[in-house]
């Protein structure tokens, strides 16, 4: 009952402080709903779509024409600038206002009339790989369309029967399937894991200021006296607030991702609460581990803040862990986002099994005992008044 | 008389010049003195450049593993089968006797792909009818997904175009026109710029932008706030000079970092380097020049040391979207990405992308330059501002 009323006590001391110190304030409770705000509205639409690109018809005959309309029908093409030379052309996407260019041969009409092999030549702008991607992919659907369509107008004209001339030009046929994110939603793969590296920063900083600050500041004893000495209940009075904040935060970002952005929830409420409370704990058990081993809250700032914004990179979501080097590879272990991001697509994505995350559990697990393993040196640093108003 | 009016000027013109040099040193004393800001400023962007590259450096993703369910287990499927590991980017890793088998593996993270070949798959194609096969692709990370779905689809028709010509042989179709049957219209594709579409080629020159940005901002309000701190009444302040004085110094700094980045880490992992060095180097100085303002403004927003840290560090990810190049500003609301027009990241990322990756010259991102010279210019009258009402406060 002591014990409680105690961790009560410096729990009302935190939210005290939470409320009357603006850096506090504004970065547990305001920035996170900024970011949440900005994000959404980044990534609502989400879909790479609409791109413009140039077309050189040398041709300008009714096949050509063809060509270029099939090419606009795509989802990945948006306005088609027509161009009269390829040096124009070539400025154009060189400028960035276009990202592909197609190029249609003089004759090209006319060797498709006449039974020979025609092309069509297309560029695409590297600089923006997702753009690539997409023009890549659709361009070459509709020149393939248009390939095959004319290959079955011959077959035919040869004698074979419409049947037989799809069979025989499309002679395997293959069925896509694509598990988790169905829609190749650009947004919807990278909005949870900007969200979430928001999330994972604003936890850090938070928590090493709220246990830095009573050093910098030179306010441990008080904070300790509240906690009737205790230091175990003086860290849980004051993770709680933190925690409990960020949990709402996190419990925001899903409602954005699953409900505002209509993404599929493929595993329960409770093991998203689940997976959400190891995060943050691991990562508030990490940021009282590096403020105890620094003792020196602007340095914890900077390595955590460093910390907690890299594993964006290193977590794959990116660029896949498994491309990286060997030792990016190693790297990538090292921070508690990349197990979570693990869970999260094979759990709320792809409605895989618990049994498929397990390594991942005890990874997380294993980051928040990191804090325990600290907790000597905890005590030193938070009771010795050699370790305040470090700056 | 015209030589003491001489005289004065350039006594004048010393005494600037000299306070000048003071300002200089002063800002350059506080920021080696000062460990967190050393660590901000001179280091972190070389720091984050090497982390980056060693992250991104392999930039292609290639030999993804996928599982195959063989279902058919004849000549032809297994032609099939050769074909898909034979590939770049996919190689298979396992061969299950069932799909579920597959999904295990699948949910496991062990494959990222299956390719299921029914029974049946040869007597369909012998019989000249239509062959039905599946390809299920993890739709979880992008890279992977168009890696698979581009390398499976390309084996699956080449495949498919060797069936077609044995058919159209057997079926007496001159060998000379068979081309023109199997691909009347041929789709000759060619990547600019960056060829073999690298991931840390592409992203590599807007994240370096943003570091600049970040780490300047952070870095000179962190130094601004100590030096504010400290500073007796110091009664002959000139704003100007103060100003003009912290930019030259910032400018200076991050130039020695770009040339250690361009110059000795990027030729290392073979980061882009098309553009011309002169019109890359009138670029970044530019650009250097309006974060400089922008930070200097920025700092005096500031009262406590730990502040620019904790409000600033998490725009990073956001300005890097904003600036409409690893998140394409097709995909975003046009009004978001106009208002990232107001940082010097983004002028500065399309800029020295255009330039630096895609070999364009000065001319061609007058639009990008003109940017970021009014943006350098307002922000420097701000932070003259900021800076005048400090000094007079002060006094």
């Amino acid at each position: 009952m002591l014990i409680l009323k105690s961790i009560y006590a410096v729990f009302k001391r935190e939210v005290k402080c939470i409320i009357t110190n603006r850096l506090y304030f504004t970065s547990l409770i305001v920035l996170p709903l900024v970011m949440i705000t900005l994000f959404t509205l980044m990534f609502e639409r989400g879909s790479i779509d609409e791109l413009p690109i140039v077309v050189v018809d040398n041709d300008k005959s009714v096949t050509s024409r063809q060509l270029t309309s099939m090419i606009q029908d795509t989802r990945g093409v948006g306005d088609i600038t027509e161009c009269s030379s390829t040096i124009e052309a070539n400025n154009i996407v060189r400028m960035g206002d276009a990202r592909a260019m197609v190029v249609i041969p003089s004759d090209f009409e006319r060797d498709i009339v006449s039974g020979k092999q025609s092309s069509a030549s297309v560029l695409i702008s590297g600089a923006n790989l997702s753009t690539a991607g997409v023009l890549q992919r659709d361009i070459q659907q509709a020149v393939q369309s248009l390939s095959a369509s004319v290959a079955s107008g011959r077959m035919i004209s040869m004698g074979y029967s419409q049947y037989q001339a799809i069979s025989d030009i499309l002679p395997i046929n293959v069925d896509m399937h694509t598990i988790s994110n169905p829609y190749m939603n650009y947004g919807y793969y990278l909005a949870p894991m900007f969200i979430f590296v928001g999330i994972v920063l604003f936890t850090m900083l938070t928590t090493i200021y709220a246990v830095g600050r009573e050093l910098y500041y030179a306010s441990a004893e008080e904070w300790l006296m509240t906690a009737n000495n205790s230091l175990l209940i003086a860290m849980v009075g004051k993770l709680l607030p933190v925690a409990i904040v960020m949990m709402a935060i996190m419990g925001l970002a899903y409602f954005v991702l699953f409900v505002i952005m209509g993404m599929q929830l493929m595993c329960s409420h409770l093991m998203l609460l689940l997976i959400s409370i190891l995060l943050i704990a691991a990562y508030q058990s990490i940021a009282v581990a590096i403020t105890a081993i620094t003792a020196n809250m602007r340095l914890a700032l900077s390595l955590g803040g460093g910390y907690a914004v890299m594993a964006f990179t290193f977590s794959g979501v990116t660029f896949p862990v498994i491309a990286m080097y060997g030792v990016a590879q190693l790297f990538a272990k090292a921070f508690p986002l990349t197990y979570y991001n693990e869970i999260f697509i094979n759990q709320a994505l792809r409605g895989a099994g618990v049994e498929h995350s397990i390594e991942d559990f005890w990874a997380l697990l294993i980051f928040i005992a990191l804090g325990c393993v600290v907790w000597r040196r905890l005590g030193r640093v938070v009771r010795s008044e050699e370790y305040w108003r470090k700056d | 008389m015209k030589n003491t009016g001489v005289k004065i000027d350039i006594n004048h013109l010393n005494e600037s010049m000299l306070r000048f040099y003071y300002e200089m040193r002063g800002e350059l004393m506080a920021i080696f003195s000062d460990s967190g800001a050393l660590l901000l400023i001179v280091f972190a962007t070389m720091i984050y450049s090497v982390i980056y590259s060693v992250a991104y450096g392999s930039e292609v993703v290639g030999d993804i593993p996928i599982a195959i369910v063989d279902e058919d287990n004849t000549p032809m499927s297994r032609s099939l089968v050769n074909g898909v590991d034979y590939g770049p980017d996919t190689r298979i890793s396992y061969e299950t006797e069932s799909m579920s088998q597959a999904q295990e593996l699948f949910y496991d993270g062990d494959v990222y792909g299956i390719l299921y070949i029914p029974k049946g798959y040869e007597r369909s194609i012998i019989s000249g009818k239509q062959a039905n096969v599946s390809l299920m692709i993890d739709g979880a990370h992008l890279l992977i997904y168009s890696h698979i779905m581009k390398q499976g689809v390309a084996d699956i028709f080449t495949t498919g175009a060797k069936v077609e010509m044995a058919r159209l042989i057997r079926n007496g179709v001159d060998a000379s026109a068979i081309p023109s049957l199997i691909e009347p219209v041929r789709y000759d594709a060619q990547v600019l710029y960056n060829p073999s579409l690298g991931y840390g080629s592409f992203v590599m020159p807007s994240v370096l932008m943003v570091i600049i940005q970040q780490t300047m901002i952070i870095g000179v309000a962190l130094v601004a706030v100590r030096r504010r701190q400290y500073r007796v009444v110091d009664a002959v302040d000139n704003p100007i000079i103060t100003v003009l004085s912290k930019m030259v110094v910032y400018i200076m700094i991050y130039s020695f970092t770009l040339i250690c980045i361009l110059g000795v880490i990027w030729p290392i992992f073979d980061f882009p380097n098309a553009g011309n060095i002169t019109d890359v180097a009138l670029l970044l100085v530019t650009y250097l020049a309006a974060v400089a303002s922008l930070s200097i403004a920025l700092s005096h927003l500031f009262s406590h040391r730990e502040s620019p840290l904790m409000l600033l560090l998490w725009s990073s990810v956001p300005v890097l979207l904003i600036a409409g190049v690893s998140y394409p500003y097709e995909a975003m609301p046009d009004w978001l990405y106009k208002i990232g027009r107001i940082l010097p990241s983004s002028s500065g990322v399309s800029g020295f992308i255009e330039i630096n990756s895609m070999g364009a010259s000065l001319a061609d991102v007058a639009t990008e330059v003109n940017t970021l010279i009014v943006l350098a210019a307002i922000y420097l009258l701000f932070a003259i501002m900021c800076e005048y009402r400090y000094a007079k406060v002060k006094l």
